[in-house]
């Protein structure tokens, strides 16, 4: 049996709202939701291959918390909702053209491919929108 | 027989303790039950509503020694 559909339009950059981004689409793809997640802006900063381990997340005072206690890391978030649940992920084909990469330029085995907006956002009429 | 596994989750962040017990059960056989010791105080509340959400069965909540002991049995 499958929940509302949860969509979540991801923009920012900022660890903290990456961090609850994935905490949602993880969370909400165990729990027999179907969750399709769109990056954009400067989120999809954060899912560059080639981005160094101390450098992918940027924020405030809560994101050197989340990195000094060792919180769940992002990208193992994404990927585990991925593996235990109906999860799809997409980075919007204006961000990857601004940044002039192709999809290899993301992070391995997290992105089901490249999307437009207007797409994302007519899928999304079916369930619930979250823009973080 | 049905087994009893048990899952580590002490220090473990929100959703870590819920992610390491849907990882065991994939793997268990119906009957079969999870314990799953976690120090998140969230786990408590948010396992038991995951149970009932996808239809499994919550044995125990225990709270003990600084940590939680819930126990999950595989129903599906």
């Amino acid at each position: 049996m499958s929940g509302n559909p949860l969509y979540i339009l991801l923009c920012s950059g900022e660890h903290e709202k990456l961090q609850m981004a994935a905490m949602m689409a993880s969370v909400g793809a165990v729990s027999e939701r179907p969750v399709e997640v769109f990056v954009s802006m400067n989120a999809i900063l954060a899912f560059a291959k080639d981005a160094p381990p101390e450098g992918r997340y940027r924020g405030g005072a809560f994101s050197h918390l989340l990195k000094e206690k060792h919180a769940p890391d992002v990208l193992t978030l994404f990927r585990q909702g991925r593996q235990l649940g109906d999860l799809k992920m997409w980075a919007c084909s204006m961000a990857l053209d601004v940044c002039g990469w192709e999809m290899s330029g993301l992070v391995d085995e997290l992105f089901d491919g490249a999307l437009g907006l207007t797409k994302f956002l007519s899928d999304a009429e079916g369930g619930q929108l979250v823009t973080l | 027989m049905a087994e009893r596994h048990k899952v580590d989750a002490r220090g473990a962040f929100c959703p870590g303790p819920l992610m390491e017990l849907i990882a065991t059960l994939r793997h268990a056989q119906i009957g079969d039950e999870i314990e799953v010791w976690s120090t998140d105080k969230g786990s408590a509340k948010d396992i038991p509503e995951w149970v009932k959400k996808v239809r499994h069965e919550l044995v125990a909540v225990n709270e003990g020694s600084g940590y939680w002991r819930i126990i999950v049995r595989k129903a599906k």
